[in-house]
């Protein structure tokens, strides 16, 4: 099974549709998402929309969980406060009911899919390092993790020695004596230096993994972005990626 | 403290840092830098050290190792020289910087059928060629519309608009003289005598540049590759 991996859309729905149209383009079976399908984008309802009819899987990230109020006393960031609220503003019942149901993870096949970490999941944790990484790895027993949140393209692995090495997302065939923690980057707000979407395609039968760049209109985005009064730094981050 | 940095398809994945005398690459995990792709041997090369001199050693590996483009089975590395390993670039700095396949039977490497693979073992076929036709380094370029060759075996080479001068190039304002090419201490460096920004290897405006194998050399409107002919 072709499997593509997105993370991370943030209501930017130019980012979405590019990256639906070029996984239509490469025989993808099934798609996952693996949340942050809301916050910081003007579109978060018509993202939902999309993830629901498009996604057969679509996880809790901490946007969703910030917009049901189950954040509980963890911070967020004043920016990532003020979009949640204005978020917040524009989902109905319906909508609300729909990122209610979002799992904290899901396992298909051998591989282990998670928002933030397979440590504390609802704590939302940023793997960022291989001590984190660490972490992540001892909270599960799965061979390969997928997961996004940072909007980093990463991948960890961790030998049977024990020692654990991070490197930039790229296309890599796993090696069976290894584990793995594989960040998929983010569709509407890349933050490695490239404004283009990002995404990961898993082929489940020959392990391959595959990251995928999709450019698209960015300018259409921050011209919404703009008339909703967005904060510029949300603004003029698309453009750069960062 | 030699540094190596691990690019795929340009793109910088890892940074690696070493005082070792001997660093193994390959696709398995008993390597120091380890490629995952099918396309890299399990034992693919080894880079060893010796008296500050780097050394790269292919270990028969089914699609290669190249140095500057070039197909090698043993090379004297020099800083920022560029090691292709399937898809991957190893770029190796003397110092740390700040910043359709099918299967061998052997060890289930896949024979790289890309372009660029395909491309370069082309290119290296080519260059070799040049290099046993003259027996040394070589200035590939282009004379009256003709591919045109030009061996490097004086100490000094001229480049410019004179009539004297051992290879013409054009150009708006070019100087007489633009630029010569010295032979020195078993490397070759360009070096600019005229106006600023008529020089440029690789894109790069210069004054003085140490040639690798593969470079492109700009003078005015005329463009030159560099051969090098050791190993």
């Amino acid at each position: 099974m072709r499997l593509a991996i997105v993370s991370d859309i943030h209501g930017n729905l130019e980012a979405l549709h590019a990256v639906l149209r070029d996984i239509e383009d490469r025989q993808v079976d099934r798609i996952v998402c693996l949340g942050d399908v809301v916050g910081y984008g003007c579109d978060p309802v018509a993202c939902l929309d999309l993830v629901a009819e498009r996604c057969a899987v679509t996880l809790m990230g901490n946007h969703e969980h910030a917009v049901l109020g189950q954040l509980g006393d963890q911070p967020m960031n004043e920016v990532a406060q003020a979009s949640m609220e204005w978020t917040k503003q524009r989902l109905d019942d319906r909508h609300l009911r729909i990122i209610e149901r979002f799992p904290m993870d899901h396992t298909i096949e051998n591989f282990y899919l998670v928002h933030a970490s397979p440590h504390q999941p609802d704590k939302w944790p940023y793997i960022l390092t291989p001590p984190a990484a660490r972490r992540g790895f001892d909270a599960t027993s799965a061979w390969m993790t997928f997961f996004g949140h940072t909007h980093l393209p990463t991948i960890f692995a961790l030998s049977k020695g024990g020692q654990c090495r991070s490197r930039f997302g790229h296309d890599f065939q796993p090696l069976d004596e290894n584990r793995y923690l594989v960040n998929v980057g983010s569709v509407g707000q890349p933050r490695d230096d490239d404004p283009r979407s990002c995404y990961v395609i898993l082929d489940t039968n020959t392990v391959d993994v595959y990251y995928r760049r999709v450019p698209y209109d960015y300018k259409e985005t921050q011209r919404k972005m703009v008339a909703a009064d967005a904060p510029s730094l949300l603004v003029e981050r698309l453009a750069i990626g960062r | 403290m030699a540094e190596i940095v691990v690019k795929y398809e340009d793109k910088v994945i890892e940074r690696i840092v070493t005082e070792k005398r001997r660093i193994s690459i390959g696709r398995t995990n008993d390597n120091d830098i380890v490629l995952e792709n099918r396309g890299v041997s399990r034992k693919h090369a080894m880079i060893e050290f010796n008296n500050n001199a780097a050394v790269i050693i292919d270990n028969e590996s089914l699609n290669g190792t190249f140095v500057n483009n070039r197909k090698i089975t043993e090379e004297v590395l020099r800083d920022a020289d560029v090691i292709t390993i399937g898809k991957y670039s190893l770029v190796y700095h003397t110092e740390a910087t700040n910043t359709t396949d099918e299967r061998s039977s052997l060890d289930g490497t896949m024979v790289l059928n890309t372009k660029k693979q395909k491309d370069m073992l082309e290119n290296d076929r080519v260059e070799k060629q040049i290099v046993a036709k003259y027996g040394g380094s070589v200035l590939t370029g282009e004379e009256n519309a003709e591919f045109a060759e030009y061996k490097l075996d004086r100490e000094v080479t001229t480049i410019g608009k004179a009539k004297f001068v051992h290879i013409k190039a054009k150009g708006l304002f070019l100087a007489g003289i633009q630029a010569k090419v010295v032979s020195e201490n078993n490397c070759f460096s360009l070096i600019n005598l005229g106006q600023a920004r008529k020089v440029k290897v690789n894109g790069e405006s210069i004054s003085r540049c140490v040639l690798k194998n593969g470079d492109l050399i700009s003078i005015g409107k005329s463009t030159f590759k560099f051969v090098e002919g050791r190993g």
